[in-house]
């Protein structure tokens, strides 16, 4: 499946900032089951792409003139191999084992978490994982903060796809089993339904296998990833700081729709990857 | 010179200036209340003063409901709540001192620590304990004495700089802001060159205020008056406490510091060294809006030049 | 329970050491009055200095002295020249496995370290992987923490990796030794350690591939237990004393704001965790660090002494391993000794521990500063109790070690002249090559049979001389 993006984030500011600087995750990079073939980051300035620790393509945007608002757009398109299922990695896993303060498991999220699996750590213990979690916190736009924890978000019953994913590593986790957080977008034909998505990915003995427990999904057919992580902190497209700029207003976006995967690919395959 | 450390420099000596001037404002009110009064004669009106010049009797009705002459003297001077109180001033400016123990000599460290012990002390005794007039004699003195071993100990560099910048943007601010209140306190309808009595005390009350009183008698030769007192106080580079003898020196200091990302800072107190140099009382006083918009255009560029200051020095990105 | 001590200064026969002679003649002479009123000199002193620390959890932020002795810990230097040879080998081992660690990691495909130990842990920064620092050097600054047993053998206790402090008052208790009693210095040779700071200054550079590197000391600010010392070694050797919002980020390269404008930074010696380094890569709720940070440190725009995930190689959990990494990387014997460790996460291990509190020391893994810890032989019935539940609930945490005897020696206290014990941390810095100043940071646990030095806990310190014999 051919997927066009196209994701425009604009930020609004009461007063001026004086200086901001932000990490941004916003490029994808080739993978075993997503191939790039163009994408552009439209930046206010030019900007070098690097490497981050989870080994994301970050783009560092520092702003050292005062400017009321800030755009960021991205957009391309990816070509996304529904049959792959898992991903291999040469790196060892055992770095997503650890807890952070989103991941962090409380009795009652350990205790799920063994009810579901037993003492399984298979892929069809983790399917299980999933379907109860998506079935015990119910998907609630609004429900949850952006720095609400995974026990949080298990208590209050209620939560969107950020806290569907850090709910899952936090069980994982708590099971041995290492799992990290994914964002990335997802193609739906329902509306509603936001593009921007988050999902966790668990190793299972050989590879990577995903799990989207917002659409209980096990196979990321749809799923195309920008960045992983411990935890949305690590992995989310845009984390950044500013001194000045008062209250800021924020609107994203996204738009992903599948493109007919025959004639286009030549024309639009070469350069510009990344700024 | 590190920002920050130029930024608690120029922050101590405002903030030491400040409470100084607050003093200065606290002792003509306090003994202008003592004066028969027209009205009730409780001299409340002008207790209120203070307050009113500092922009903080709203905060002190908003806490107290009323006036009453204990508590106003109280919240400007002692109470740690109130942070333009000359307590809180004090505290602040040991707390700059603190940050850059390093960079000030142990003379003026000493002195500014020992001050702000002195004060928690005088505070706990309570004004009525210690004296009003003893307590601003006291305030000027810790002043005097604080400038005097930073004048006598420290460096010619950067922070001898920063340190005199903060001292001359506050009290070129302070200036114009006593000389407005009592030209307002006058009223417009009063003729500019009132004799009556009580303008000849509220006028000398503000020279003494500003340590002036004796270069006015020695310029003047003649009872204060509103002319007279405007242009000691604006125009004479030899008073100095004037606003002309402040901008003198800002100017001065800032056109010796390095870089050149202060031009906009410099460029702007070399524009009011300027004009204050080549102004008449005359100009100053028959100009449209009068002697009172010309200080409030005034109070608004000092304004800027401390914006202008800090964001070229203080906080630079 | 008795315990065969060493004493410092006196043999089993209660007869002065060699090195501790000139010194004994000394304090004989010296009446106690004096050396009672010089010590309250040296108190005036360090408090007119400001040498002082604040307690963590202490709202006040009370400023309190270390309280400093004045009777030496003296080291013969044909004995030091041994330590020093061991922490050199223990810090280049340390070193080497840090940068396997983030490279081709052998020691694990050799079996000597488990993966999951080391990659799992809290100190291994993801960070750091693959990224190639000058020299390798990972810990510029370490601190080794050393005791001894009762047969006078050293053991290291703990590797301080990330960010050892104390040095200051290494420096500054010589400072007032030689100040209070200069006649000791003219009658034997006590080697100097004032050439500390160009030493720490020497290694910074040389962590830099430039010429001549902008160096900085950043600081969490002055409400930090430690913001004396961040002050006195950024004073002594001569550059700015930062705090975060001091330094900035502009396009992966690192600046401070000066009146003059922004001036490039080309090494930090960082006294801040890494997780408050950079908001944007680390904990986001921290005002301490600078935005930003983490991308100039991978792109090799700037330098961090010491490097970020350094905390792996010294958590309790490794520090079994630190002997066969001395073998493994350097193909020698360990000159200085580990001491035996139990790790509660292995079952086994885990009941001979809690069969035995009682006898033994209880670390937490991540634990520093003497917080959270059981010292078994002098802890009541009850705090082993409440340790055992902590032990059981999360055993991961926990270590356990024989309680060791700790060397004594003789400390001024109120009573006059006693036996009190005593650790060494001595500072070992590595540039072009690993080095350190003789001697250390003696500190000394003030109450009558305590084995708990840190200053948090009621320790004081010593100067520590290495006496030529």
């Amino acid at each position: 499946m051919r997927l066009s993006i196209s994701h425009d984030t604009t930020y609004h500011y009461d007063d001026q900032v004086r200086t901001s600087i932000q990490y941004l995750r916003l490029t994808p990079h080739d993978s075993e089951r997503q191939h790039v073939l163009n994408w552009q980051l439209n930046l206010p300035r030019p900007v070098r792409a690097q490497l981050d620790p989870f080994g994301n393509i970050l783009h560092v945007l520092t702003m050292d003139e005062p400017h009321d608002d800030l755009i960021i757009s991205a957009s391309g398109e990816v070509d996304i191999d529904e049959h792959c299922e898992a991903e291999h990695d040469d790196q060892s896993a055992y770095p997503y084992l650890r807890f952070t303060r989103l991941t962090q498991p409380d009795e009652a999220l350990r205790e799920f978490a063994h009810q579901q699996c037993n003492s399984h750590r298979d892929r069809d213990a983790l399917i299980r994982l999933m379907n109860a979690l998506s079935e015990r916190i119910v998907y609630t736009p609004g429900s949850t903060k952006v720095d609400s924890s995974a026990a949080e978000a298990f208590a209050g019953k209620s939560g969107v796809c950020q806290d569907h994913t850090h709910a899952f590593l936090a069980c994982a986790r708590s099971l041995g089993i290492p799992a990290r957080y994914v964002s990335g977008y997802i193609y739906t034909e329902d509306a509603g339904h936001l593009a921007s998505h988050a999902w966790a990915e668990a190793w299972l003995s050989d590879a990577w296998y995903s799990f989207d427990v917002t659409n209980g999904l096990s196979r990321p057919e749809r799923h195309l990833k920008l960045a992983v992580g411990l935890d949305y902190l690590d992995a989310c497209p845009v984390r950044g700081m500013r001194r000045g700029g008062g209250v800021e207003q924020m609107h994203a976006k996204v738009l992903v729709s599948p493109t007919l995967s025959q004639s286009q690919s030549q024309g639009q395959s070469q350069g510009q990857t990344q700024q | 010179m590190l920002s920050r450390t130029a930024s608690d420099l120029y922050w101590m000596s405002r903030y030491l200036e400040r409470a100084e001037n607050l003093a200065r404002m606290l002792d003509v009110s306090y003994s202008l209340s003592l004066m028969p009064h027209d009205g009730r004669g409780d001299g409340l009106d002008e207790l209120a003063m203070p307050l009113l010049i500092t922009g903080t009797f709203d905060d002190y009705l908003e806490l107290h409901g009323q006036l009453n002459a204990e508590r106003m003297l109280h919240f400007f001077a002692f109470d740690a709540n109130n942070p333009a109180s000359i307590y809180s001033c004090l505290g602040a400016a040991r707390t700059n001192a603190h940050a850059v123990r390093g960079r000030i000599t142990a003379d003026m460290w000493e002195n500014i620590n020992a001050t702000w012990l002195e004060m928690r002390g005088i505070a706990q005794q309570g004004l009525g304990g210690y004296g009003i007039s003893r307590f601003c004699e006291w305030v000027k003195e810790r002043s005097h004495l604080f400038r005097g071993a930073t004048f006598g100990t420290i460096m010619r560099s950067d922070s001898y700089r920063f340190i005199r910048l903060g001292t001359f943007i506050e009290r070129a601010d302070n200036t114009l802001r006593l000389l407005d209140a009592r030209y307002e306190l006058l009223g417009e309808e009063d003729d500019i060159d009132d004799r009556s009595a009580r303008a000849y005390y509220q006028w000398s009350a503000l020279l003494r205020a500003l340590s002036s009183f004796e270069a006015f008698a020695e310029i003047y030769r003649g009872s204060p008056h509103a002319r007279k007192v405007a242009e000691l106080l604006l125009l004479r580079p030899d008073v100095p406490r004037s606003l002309r003898a402040c901008l003198e020196e800002l100017n001065l200091i800032l056109s010796s510091l390095p870089g050149d990302n202060g031009r906009p800072a410099q460029r702007l107190a070399a524009e009011m060294d300027a004009r204050l140099r080549y102004s008449s009382i005359e100009e100053v006083l028959n100009g449209e809006e009068g002697l009172h918009g010309w200080i409030t255009e005034f109070i608004q560029l000092v304004g800027q030049l401390g914006s202008a200051i800090h964001i070229s020095y203080l906080e630079a990105a | 329970m008795s315990r065969n001590f060493f004493d410092e200064m006196h043999d089993a026969n209660g007869d002065c050491r060699a090195h501790y002679r000139e010194f004994a003649r000394w304090l004989a002479e010296t009446p106690e009055e004096q050396l009672a009123q010089r010590r309250r000199e040296a108190d005036l002193l360090f408090h007119r200095a400001g040498i002082t620390f604040t307690l963590y959890g202490d709202e006040q932020g009370t400023e309190r002295l270390i309280p400093f002795d004045i009777i030496p810990r003296s080291i013969p230097a044909s004995e030091w020249r041994i330590v020093e040879k061991g922490c050199i080998q223990r810090v280049q081992a340390l070193n080497m496995f840090l940068a396997d660690l983030y490279h081709e990691q052998r020691i694990i495909k050799a079996g000597i370290i488990p993966a999951e130990q080391v990659l799992a842990n809290e100190g291994y920064q993801l960070a750091m992987r693959g990224l190639n620092l000058h020299r390798d050097i990972y810990a510029h600054i370490a601190g080794v923490d050393l005791v001894r047993d009762g047969d006078g053998s050293y053991y290291v206790l703990e590797d301080n990796l990330r960010t050892p402090s104390g040095v200051s008052y290494m420096l500054e208790d010589r400072k007032m030794m030689m100040r209070l009693f200069p006649e000791l210095f003219s009658a034997q040779r006590i080697a100097p350690i004032g050439h500390y700071p160009n030493m720490l200054l020497d290694t910074l550079k040389c962590a830099s591939p430039m010429d001549n590197p902008s160096v900085v000391v950043l600081t969490p600010g002055r409400f930090n237990s430690a913001y004396f010392e961040h002050a006195f070694l950024a004073r002594e050797m001569g550059v700015e004393l930062v705090e975060g919002a001091d330094l900035f980020v502009r396009d992966e390269k690192v600046f401070m704001r000066t009146t003059a404008g922004a001036r490039p930074v080309d090494v930090i010696y960082r006294r801040l965790d890494d997780a408050f380094l950079d908001p944007l890569a680390f904990n986001p709720d921290s005002m301490l660090g600078v935005p930003g940070l983490l991308s100039a440190y991978r792109s090799g725009n700037v330098v961090l002494a010491n490097a970020i995930g350094t905390g792996v190689a010294d958590d309790k959990s490794v520090y079994p391993f630190v002997t066969d990494m001395i073998r493994f990387y350097l193909s020698e014997e360990p000159i200085l000794k580990n001491v035996p460790t139990w790790q509660c996460r292995k079952p086994a291990e885990l009941s001979h521990v809690l069969a035995n509190l009682p006898e033994l020391v209880v670390k937490e893994t991540q634990g520093s500063g003497g917080y959270g810890m059981l010292v078994g032989p002098a802890a009541s019935s009850a705090e082993i109790e409440d340790f055992r539940q902590r032990i059981i609930a999360r055993p991961e945490a926990y270590i356990a070690q024989p309680t060791l005897s700790l060397s004594t020696c003789p400390t001024f206290v109120e009573k006059g002249i006693a036996p009190r014990h005593i650790d060494l941390r001595p500072f070992v810095l590595t540039g072009r090559e690993t080095q350190l100043v003789p001697g250390g940071l003696t500190r000394v646990a003030l109450r009558e049979g305590s084995l708990v030095v840190n200053s948090s806990q009621g320790g004081g310190t010593k100067d520590t001389w290495v006496v030529e014999d």
